[in-house]
């Protein structure tokens, strides 16, 4: 009846602690992961024949642990394997990236685990070549072990703007400047609370002096508003904390706004089905609080699976201590680099702002559909105004036409992300040969792997 | 087959007029045969279309290989039905809203109606209170069945549905939407066989303006609305690609699912509701909503404001089902 007992999507640190957790009580697990190796986004493996990146000596420690702790246990690994959703009957469904073929398998319990995201506001010009986030060119380096080249500038707000930075420095291409909207170095006593998180103090030091060292201009309080391709690169107007405004030229840029939880068009948590599987969403996918806290938070999520599921009784009372503390360092950070200014209403926006990139669809477009009289629902404005719809499924732009839409029908009840996505499979688009050779996954056949201590 | 003409005819006015000249489009299209069935059923339902005056195309071998180059060799005879309509639902729906300035209240549920002794309909009850009107037209899709009371007469019908990444070499090689054979098939067993046929598969594949296709689906007895389940997608799309094998190489964007309203006897419930003197029903098309919304919804507002429906609706009386009434 079922394949497996638990299917971990995901193979970060959520769910390597999640899997592990679940396989301890004795539960057949197997992991999702939709790279080549395990690691998730925060502990990218380097591609075949590349080096690795170098990592805080703590970071590398975690990775190891967690490692060496899966080894101990039976689990299996299905890489280049990646989630589509689960369908109405319950099943998981996923591409194997390797054969090339739609796979399902029914599971008694599904831990999701599948990352943050990363929020970048729009901006003119956000969509232009050349731009992306910030996270997407780290793990770019992480497996490449080479920086982006030729000039690049990195903007928004946040800690991992530095430690981008850090890591182009240290693989020989500085950035040309952090442009960042908030100043950590404006509280003292904020700062001086980071002293009470001795990890994400050393962690924040290394990569600050590193990037100190190399002269690499880090300007707070200050905004990046708009960019335009020019003859020279991509220029980015910037806005410093008094209003005055001036040009950089680069021929990248990374943004960053920060990283928040991902629901999108995910099967929702769900503990007391009467059919279907248990559903629980761990780590940085369920609340974003980095690394340390996703390996807590999956390990919660794999004893909550283990009592459903079994006899076993360990307790997550520590796990939830961990977790308010790890909560509330987010929090400092997040207070630390707060902006300067606050930030412009979305209803600001010029309305040639392109707020969906799959559709190309803009600001303007959604203010002619919000009438004056009449208000659309979030699915309405979703059908008629192509947002949502294209091949990111929204996950750009939803909480933006969801956010634009309340700035724009004051009064009326919350349009929300999820309005607009909905929950379906699949989450991306996929083979339609794949599709058609779909079949329930062979288990006795499938070149399912045993953790081997060699990864 | 009379009333999806009138529905086509009304569209072709409102598209002359104006109102739906950018989201009405006249196009022929196709419906396939690949076996000897299916070869038999087409030709019985030709002769059905030429007798009411639908003009079609007969198209076998070579013809249909030059009028349709991206079928699939195994298609045997295809007849083209021209200058069908095609239109986008939602579309439709926000075009006359708009024109005609109507605010929706949304998220509203409606209790019941509002009946005096004598038949009056004074309004509604809502969940967020009284609405009194000089007329209700209940067009509640299955949720007319809990406000009148309509029990074993309407049944959820689901459908499933699916919309691919756009690949507009192979769109602009289709010059219309296709069907398989089967889906007549499909759609004749609606009437007698409700309760028997839990599941029916259809093939349509409509390139859509976008260069998408809208590739569809299945008639379920069934009111799980939200929900697609792998076995009905693969099956659809297996059936896609053994019509037209270039769909292999493009990818699945989304797949959707809705309940569409069936009446147990298969023709909708369009006119005055018996025993009321004021309220009209307009539901239980099973998926050709979108043909016969328009029209359907003239006549009906006809009858409210007392004038003769300019649209023949007599065989959709809801008066035809005994008990229909308004639940206490």
């Amino acid at each position: 009846m079922f394949d497996r007992d638990v299917i971990v999507v995901g193979g970060g640190p959520a769910g390597i602690a999640a899997a592990i957790e679940a396989a301890r009580a004795g539960l057949s697990v197997d992991i999702l992961e939709q790279r080549p190796s395990l690691g998730g986004a925060i502990y990218r493996q380097p591609i075949e024949g590349v080096a690795p990146i170098r990592q805080s000596r703590a970071a590398l420690n975690r990775y190891a642990e967690l490692m060496s702790a899966l080894t101990a246990f039976v689990v299996g690994l299905r890489h280049m394997s990646v989630f589509l959703g689960m369908d109405g009957d319950g099943l998981v469904l996923f591409e194997d990236r390797g054969a090339g073929t739609v796979k399902s398998l029914r599971a008694r319990a599904v831990v999701i685990a599948v990352g943050a995201v990363e929020t970048v506001h729009p901006r003119p010009g956000w969509q232009l070549p050349g731009v992306s986030t910030a996270g997407g060119l780290q793990v770019m380096m992480k497996e490449t072990g080479r920086p982006p080249q030729r000039r690049v500038l990195l903007a928004g707000s946040g800690p991992l703007l530095v430690a981008v930075a850090a890591q182009m420095i240290r693989l020989g291409n500085p950035p040309v400047a952090i442009v960042e909207a908030g100043d950590p170095f404006g509280s003292i006593r904020d700062g001086l609370g980071l002293l009470r998180f001795p990890g994400l103090l050393a962690d924040a030091l290394s990569y600050l002096l590193t990037v100190v060292a190399s002269r690499t201009p880090w300007q707070r309080g200050t905004t990046l508003m708009s960019i335009e391709r020019t003859r020279s690169g991509l220029e980015a107007t910037l806005k410093d904390r008094n209003g005055t405004m001036r040009t950089m030229t680069a021929d990248r840029i990374g943004l960053h706004d920060g990283i928040r939880a991902n629901d999108f068009g995910l099967h929702p948590a769900a503990i007391d089905m009467p059919c279907g599987p248990i559903v629980i969403h761990a780590g940085d996918c369920r609340e974003a609080l980095g690394a340390v806290a996703a390996a807590a938070d999956g390990a919660r999520a794999g004893r909550q699976v283990a009592r459903l599921l079994t006899a076993a009784s360990s307790s997550t009372d520590e796990i939830e201590r961990q977790l308010v503390r790890e909560r509330k360092a987010q929090a400092l950070l997040a207070q630390l680099f707060s902006p300067v200014n606050p930030p412009a209403p979305l209803s600001s926006l010029p309305r040639d702002t392109i707020l969906c990139r799959c559709e190309g669809r803009t600001a303007g477009d959604l203010h002619s559909l919000i009438g004056p009289s009449d208000v659309l629902s979030g699915r309405e404005v979703k059908h008629n105004g192509r947002f949502a719809m294209g091949a990111c499924q929204g996950r750009f732009c939803a909480t933006h036409v969801a956010a634009l839409m309340n700035e724009l029908r004051p009064g009326h009840p919350p349009v929300h992300a999820k309005d607009l996505i909905g929950q379906r499979w699949p989450l991306r688009p996929t083979s339609i040969a794949g599709l058609t050779h779909v079949a329930s996954d062979d288990i006795e056949n499938d070149q399912f792997r045993k953790v081997d201590a060699n990864l | 087959m009379s009333a999806a003409l009138a529905g086509i005819e009304l569209y072709r006015k409102l598209a002359r007029d104006g109102l739906f000249a950018d989201v009405y489009q006249t196009r022929s299209s196709f419906i396939v045969a690949a076996s000897d069935a299916e070869c038999a059923l087409l030709e019985t339902h030709a002769t059905a279309l030429t007798s009411v005056g639908v003009g079609i195309e007969r198209l076998a071998g070579e013809r249909l290989r030059q009028r349709y180059p991206v079928l699939s060799p195994n298609a045997r005879l295809a007849i083209e039905v021209q200058d069908e309509g095609h239109a986008i639902g939602y579309k439709i729906v926000h075009r006359l809203l708009t024109a005609a300035g109507v605010i929706v209240e949304r998220a509203s549920t409606v209790d019941r109606l509002l009946v005096d002794h004598d038949g009056y309909v004074r309004g509604v009850a809502t969940e967020k209170g009284v609405v009194l009107a000089d007329a209700v037209i209940i067009a509640a899709g299955n949720g007319s069945a809990r406000l009148l009371g309509l029990d074993g007469v309407l049944r959820p019908r689901k459908g499933q549905l699916l919309v691919t990444e756009r690949a507009p070499a192979l769109n602009a090689a289709m010059p219309g939407a296709i069907m398989s054979g089967r889906y007549l098939l499909s759609k004749g067993s609606q009437a007698g066989d409700l309760a028997t046929r839990s599941r029916g598969f259809g093939l349509v594949i409509d390139p859509l303006g976008t260069g998408q296709f809208l590739i569809g689906g299945t008639r379920e007895d069934s009111d799980a609305g939200q929900s697609n389940d792998l076995a009905a997608v693969s099956r659809i799309l297996a059936d896609a690609v053994s019509l037209v094998p270039g769909l292999a190489g493009v990818r699945l964007l989304r797949a959707f699912a809705g309940v569409r309203t069936a009446v147990a006897d298969g023709l909708p419930l369009v006119g005055a509701l018996p025993g009321l003197r004021n309220a009209y029903l307009a539901t239980g098309f099973e998926g050709d909503g979108i043909c016969l919304g328009p029209v359907a919804g003239r006549a009906i507002a006809q009858l409210a404001c007392a004038k003769h429906p300019a649209f023949d609706i007599t065989a959709f009386d809801p008066g035809r089902f005994a008990g229909i009434g308004v639940a206490a």
